[in-house]
């Protein structure tokens, strides 16, 4: 619920069209919930192209190395289109325009352990995002998180080294199998979770829009709780201007939820699967 | 609405109030409907008071659901949307948000939508009486909904209709019209509604535009079409807005790509007596707030001292 002007601390680009965007920001790094996201924007890209804000789920908190606190945020940005381009070809120093963090994250009451003892986390490509917040988050309210990673090829895979310092199981899955298992992410979930016939299981996914609806079918058959990060195209990022709408079950006759503000993360069976927001 | 030259504060800095049909604004930067939700979405990002008034989203007497989506795409210097009227209606806007907006010192104008004609006399009905709302804008051009709306802006006689229909269903507060770009010659529709009894007009809604994926072969929005907006739209806008306030003489407000106190400014010279900021508000939320600012700054800067000096000033050349 913040709007700041932000400096960009650090690009790291991570290959194949992805990158690492650090800024620097404390106060707006104090408030993050894993799943938020913020708005962005170049200062000088006034009235022109890109003339939107877009919208990027939070990585990571940036901790400042020697005290530990929060200094500013870690972002996936992977090249996209003009907006996203801009961004990637933007130099430490400069000013970006960050409204947030926004939107409601992941569903992580103090007691969640009492009714999940496993989570699955399931990721495709740059939906890896909102994970590793959600990862740490789970590991210190004493849950085990098992990611599900995918990706078209090896390089799709970012970021993973961020995971495997977190000591969790992680399963990669690449469609040319340059990386871990071939073929989709949901073929390893489905697999474990015939092998792990538990209701103490709750399933997290964020990715293409088909992935995430494998994912959500499974839930339904294994009768298991899932959460999904949406994407959508934003106009405002803050609920006023009803763009981000995802058609839902619950919303027979009233109203479309707001990704930005309803979400982005929700329950996967409030989603109307056969409508895709983008 | 001249001022006179004894008239003048100069150490209380220039004077930017405008009035619309007896309704005093303290500046003439207001948020466009559809751009500003209803208005308390924005409080945590700018000072409310700062501005001239807000027009809230489009308000129909049931709840919309609007259109699935895609809903949104961004074109060159633009966007495009397709959100088809989607509201929580008249009742509970003034249950839940006309109570907060009544914190504020600014106005509130409330936008109104409506499939069918009576649909629009219901609400217009409803809100004559809700105190805390001080103008309604009958909105007749949004591309963006199947039937209704978008039909009375048509044909000047249905223009006139309705303008007149809704006039009596509510007398208590000014009307405005907001009149669609997609005609081909807005002064007929401008002068329509000042002779339907419009106590003013707002020009203009979005123009009606479409982007595809050339991917997928599928068009950006699933409603196919959509209403273009923002800086891309200005010099059609402003050029609109100038051809309305030469055909009528009730207030013109002005509206399209604004995002600037310099857009604003070339309005207010063209004519117009107040402007709505849009599309703008979306990627700078405070940006009302620095336009009304903005306002004052050029005014002191060029030694104005009241922003009528400044209204329909356009110069010619010699």
């Amino acid at each position: 619920m913040l709007d700041r002007k932000v400096k960009i601390k650090e690009i790291r680009d991570l290959g194949a069209g992805n990158h690492l965007l650090v800024i620097t920001s404390p106060e707006q790094a104090r408030l993050v919930r894993p799943g938020q996201f913020v708005m962005l924007k170049c200062v000088e890209d006034t009235g022109g192209n890109p003339l939107l804000r877009r919208p990027f789920t939070i990585f990571n908190i940036h901790r400042n190395a020697r005290s530990g606190k929060p200094a500013g945020l870690e972002l996936l940005v992977k090249e996209a289109g003009a907006g996203t381009r801009r961004l990637v070809m933007a130099r430490p120093g400069q000013v970006l325009d960050c409204l947030g963090p926004q939107g409601q994250g992941f569903h992580l009451p103090p007691d969640l352990s009492s009714r999940v003892a496993t989570a699955c986390l399931v990721a495709g490509g740059v939906g890896i995002a909102p994970l590793l917040l959600l990862a740490e988050s789970l590991l210190a309210l004493r849950i085990r998180p098992i990611l599900f990673y995918g990706g078209a090829t090896a390089a799709d895979l970012v970021l993973r080294e961020s995971f495997e310092r977190l000591g969790i199981d992680i399963i990669y899955c690449t469609e040319d199998a340059s990386h871990g298992e071939r073929g989709l992410v949901t073929g390893p979930l489905e697999q474990f979770l015939r092998i792990h016939p538990r209701k103490d299981t709750r399933l997290y996914a964020c990715g293409p829009w088909g992935m995430m609806r494998g994912v959500h079918e499974l839930a339904v058959g294994y009768e298991l709780q899932c959460e999904v990060s949406l994407e959508a195209r934003m106009g405002c990022g803050l609920g006023a201007c009803l763009g981000c709408v995802v058609a839902s079950e619950a919303s027979e006759g009233r109203s479309y939820p707001l990704v930005c503000q309803d979400g982005p993360v929700m329950n996967s069976r409030l989603v109307r699967w056969d409508i895709a927001p983008i | 609405m001249k001022p006179t030259s004894t008239d003048k504060a100069p150490l209380r800095g220039p004077r930017l109030g405008v009035e619309i049909a007896g309704v005093r604004f303290k500046n003439p930067v207001l948020t466009a409907s559809g751009t500003f939700g209803y208005g308390l979405e924005f409080a945590p990002y700018l000072d409310l008071n700062a501005i001239g008034g807000i027009v809230v989203k489009g308000l129909s007497m049931k709840p919309i659901a609007g259109n699935p989506p895609p809903r949104v795409y961004e074109t060159a210097s633009g966007m495009l949307n397709a959100i088809g009227w989607q509201n929580i209606g008249a009742a509970a806007f003034v249950a839940e948000k006309l109570p907060g907006l009544a914190n504020y010192d600014t106005r509130v104008i409330v936008n109104i939508v409506g499939f069918e004609l009576d649909e629009y006399l219901e609400v217009a009905r409803f809100l004559n009486d809700c105190p805390g709302v001080h103008a309604l804008e009958l909105n007749i051009s949004c591309p963006n909904v199947g039937k209704g709306g978008f039909h009375f802006n048509k044909d000047p006689r249905d223009t006139h209709k309705i303008t007149a229909e809704v006039r009596r269903a509510s007398p208590r507060l000014p009307l405005w019209v907001k009149l669609s770009p997609n005609v081909t010659d807005i002064r007929e529709f401008a002068r329509a509604a000042e002779e339907a009894g419009a106590d003013a007009l707002s020009v203009i809604n979005t123009l009606v535009g479409m982007a595809i994926d050339v991917h997928s072969r599928r068009p950006r929005l699933r409603f196919r079409t959509g209403g273009l907006s923002g800086p891309a739209i200005k010099p059609v806008a402003l050029r609109m807005v100038w051809e309305a306030c030469q055909a009528v003489r009730i207030p013109v407000i002005g509206i399209g790509g604004i995002a600037t106190a310099e857009d604003a400014l070339e309005f207010l010279i063209a004519g117009a007596r107040a402007v709505q900021v849009g599309t703008a508000n979306f990627y700078e939320p405070a940006v009302s707030e620095r336009i009304a600012l903005g306002l004052g700054e050029y005014c002191r800067a060029h030694r104005i001292d009241d922003i009528h000096e400044i209204i329909g000033s356009l110069r010619d050349y010699e």
